[in-house]
């Protein structure tokens, strides 16, 4: 039985992964995922390129919101911006690899703009002028028709390297999900860095963090500026994606998707990112593919099911609020406890 | 005592959980060897519900009416379909999963996001010819979208529709109409518009203003306000399915103003109509496809009238929407029956080539005239206006091709 980790030097302390269990158990499920396009149905793998694209950006808006306290409702607008960016840069001939940040920087520096009102409001008051931020860039996104196709939106010609064009979801999937181990792993980086917990000073008492030296414009600007480029570089990727784009896409619903996501997985970390943007992805998904394997047994069952598909999955949510609040993340650590621990109780 | 632990039924349904997705490959091989598929990405639950579930009725209508009467070619026409729920990322997903599993000629989705979305897909594919109740211009483009047709005039030609309309029946009068349009803020709805003031303005007819609103959600009374400083005789209606028009009307009415209330397409639904007649107002509109009370002039609608009362006895609406998908199903089974009649694959290529050589397709009158697919759409609609005494919309004008 282990009950801890004997760290033996602080570069052993300054791991991430901080046990050889650890170490094996991610190799195993790099090793899994990276060779998932050799063995995966399209139709997983279709799944797992959304669930991808949508983890960077709740990754993005765990910063913001989980870590740093600042809610964002602009999330789907960024995420709009990075697509527009990536869809006009590609027309013109820039490889994703430029693309990609580019469009990320973008959408970080109108974060800058649009979390400027975080300087002396918060809560309520800054989701509304969060709100403001989404509207006027989806006014933008439907009005300036050169750039982004207006309404009827605009095409993303497929990413290329070196001449090897990345068609179908089996060459995107090492494209997105490239992306997402790279923005994880600084995403958990960043949490360690003087700059993350002057993140998590600001959210749990920003006078007091102040008081500390921490700078309170140049800490929520940066919060917002992180989280608008991961929402940047997911909406490129969503481009690469789909090929082809419409403003309707970028919602005010995709921006309360987000939120539910780092709330069910858990505010402030990049396990609850993963785990919610997993579960927001794929339990409608699982409710409906239920729905229809019942009906082989219960012919009608499915029309009766699907519609409810909706309640039960705004139940589990409500559930997860009411039961556990800390999210999807702190099961798993129960969970893991309780291995560590078996066959003593935790 | 069953011998069911809990630790069990949770690694049941955990291990049915995981492999699940696994298992899709394992369908295509239960797949009948021969059967053409059409498979469906349609919206059954989320907003847009209503439509979606009457269009899957319809497909599955036609498929047994069809396998009834010899098939394909002696091949049977297979359905599957799968919920959407309306959204981009699950219609998207089931439109891969079932191009996987099934390999399907034939594939009908929810919208126009969803067209372009899987659009480099269904191309890359070369075995699939889509289309969807979406009729966005973008996507009647026989260049662009070779793998796809609309099944109905586009918003832009039913526009000009309406203004032919409106021209030829102000004809000898004082003065030209004037009209004011109300459009929601999104494809659906400003997708007709330029297309209809560019008809106005060849026409001669006065466009006296515009108003924008969202699709759902319309604060009303301020946008009637200025169409009471506008005093339209005309209102044209484009990108609403049944609200926010009744409450316009009633609001206008109260306001002591009657304009004629004009809408295309998908609007012209018996929830719109039967909302404005009960004000007393008669909607008039244009709509490529037939309503399914007029059987003497369709040979088709009696067909469906009779599937229907085979099938779904208590189904009592024939929406557009029905209408819509059986039309669907009919262009996919000719497609399919000109390539197997001519010992061709059902590839893109041959399958094209067949809808391009449909120049004049009969409908059984669901869609009015001989429809003519060579541009990838069926171009044509009429005009209809409420008659209060029958309570249902009669034709006020003959076939007019877009």
């Amino acid at each position: 039985m282990r009950t801890a980790v004997f760290h033996q030097s602080f570069r052993d302390d300054e791991r991430l992964l901080d046990s050889r269990t650890q170490r094996a158990w991610m190799a195993a499920f790099l090793a899994a995922l990276f060779t998932m396009p050799f063995w995966g149905s399209d139709y997983l793998l279709a799944m797992a390129c959304i669930v991808g694209i949508h983890l960077v950006a709740t990754l993005g808006l765990n910063v913001t919101t989980g870590s740093a306290g600042l809610i964002s409702l602009a999330h789907a607008a960024f995420m709009g911006v990075g697509c527009y960016t990536v869809a006009w840069l590609a027309r013109h001939g820039w490889p994703f690899w430029l693309t990609l940040p580019t469009a990320g920087a973008l959408a970080a520096l109108l974060g800058v703009v649009v979390g400027l009102p975080s300087l002396r409001v918060k809560g309520l008051y800054l989701a509304i002028a969060t709100l403001a931020g989404h509207f006027v860039l989806s006014f933008v996104f439907r009005e300036w028709d050169s750039v982004t196709g207006g309404v009827p939106g605009t095409t993303i010609p497929r990413a290329s390297l070196f001449g090897f064009e990345l068609r179908g979801d089996r060459r995107n999937f090492f494209l997105i999900f490239g992306c997402v181990v790279l923005l994880a792993l600084a995403a958990r980086n960043l949490a360690r860095t003087h700059h993350g917990r002057a993140f998590v000073a600001v959210r749990d008492r920003d006078f007091s963090a102040e008081i500390l030296g921490v700078n309170l414009l140049r800490t929520k600007l940066a919060a917002f500026a992180v989280g608008a480029f991961y929402a940047g570089v997911a909406g490129g990727l969503l481009g690469y994606f789909y090929g082809s784009i419409t403003p309707e896409y970028f919602a005010l619903t995709l921006a309360v998707f987000y939120l539910a996501a780092i709330i069910v997985g858990g505010l402030g970390s990049v396990l609850g990112s993963v785990l919610g943007a997993v579960f927001m992805t794929f339990v409608p998904e699982a409710l409906r593919l239920l729905a229809h394997a019942g009906s082989q047994w219960l012919p009608g069952l499915a029309g009766l099911l699907l519609p409810m598909g909706q309640v039960v999955f705004g139940l589990l949510i409500i559930g997860f609020l009411i039961f556990e609040p800390h999210g999807l993340a702190a099961v798993w650590a129960r969970v893991r406890r309780t291995f560590h621990l078996w066959p003593f109780k935790t | 005592m069953t011998g069911i632990t809990r630790r069990t039924l949770v690694q049941s349904i955990g291990a049915a959980a995981s492999l699940g997705p696994f298992a899709v490959g394992g369908a295509a091989a239960q797949a009948h060897k021969g059967d053409v598929i059409i498979g469906a990405s349609q919206p059954i639950t989320g907003i847009f519900s209503f439509a979606g579930v009457a269009m899957n009725h319809a497909f599955n209508d036609f498929v047994t009416w069809k396998n009834a009467a010899g098939g394909v070619a002696g091949r049977k026409l297979r359905y599957v379909s799968e919920d959407s729920g309306f959204k981009l990322d699950q219609g998207v997903a089931i439109f891969k999963k079932i191009m996987a599993a099934e390999k399907p000629s034939f594939f009908f989705g929810d919208s126009t996001p969803w067209s372009k979305a899987v659009a480099q897909d269904a191309r890359a594919s070369g075995h699939v010819i889509t289309s969807s109740p979406s009729l966005a211009g973008a996507l009647a483009d026989p260049a662009g979208m070779p793998h796809h047709f609309v099944p109905g005039s586009t918003y832009g030609q039913l526009q000009e529709i309406l203004m032919e309309y409106i021209a030829r029946s102000a004809r000898g009068a004082a003065a030209k109409p004037s009209i004011a349009y109300v459009y929601s803020d999104g494809e659906f709805g400003r997708d007709g518009i330029p297309a209809g003031k560019a008809r106005a303005q060849k026409l001669g007819l006065n466009i006296v203003g515009e108003i924008i609103t969202r699709q759902a959600g319309v604060d009303v009374p301020p946008e009637v306000a200025k169409l009471r400083r506008m005093r339209p005789d005309i209102v044209i209606f484009q990108g609403y399915l049944v609200a926010p028009i009744p409450e316009f009307v009633r609001q206008l009415r109260e306001a002591g103003l009657n304009p004629q209330i004009m809408a295309t397409a998908w609007a012209l639904d018996r929830g719109t109509y039967e909302a404005v007649g009960a004000l007393g107002t008669r909607l008039t509109g244009v709509s490529t496809y037939r309503y399914p009370h007029e059987t003497a002039d369709s040979p088709m609608m009696a067909i469906i009238r009779d599937q229907l009362a085979k099938s779904r006895p208590d189904f009592k609406h024939v929406s557009p929407y029905y209408i819509c998908a059986w039309l669907c199903g009919m262009v996919y089974a000719e497609i399919a029956e000109r390539c197997l009649k001519a010992n061709k694959p059902l590839n893109l290529a041959n399958m094209k080539a067949a809808m391009e050589s449909m120049t004049a397709f009969d409908t059984g009158g669901l869609a009015g005239l001989l429809a003519d697919l060579s541009g990838h759409q069926i171009a044509s609609g009429r005009i209809y206006a409420y008659d209060p005494d029958k309570k249902t919309m009669e034709p006020a004008s003959g076939w007019i091709k877009a």
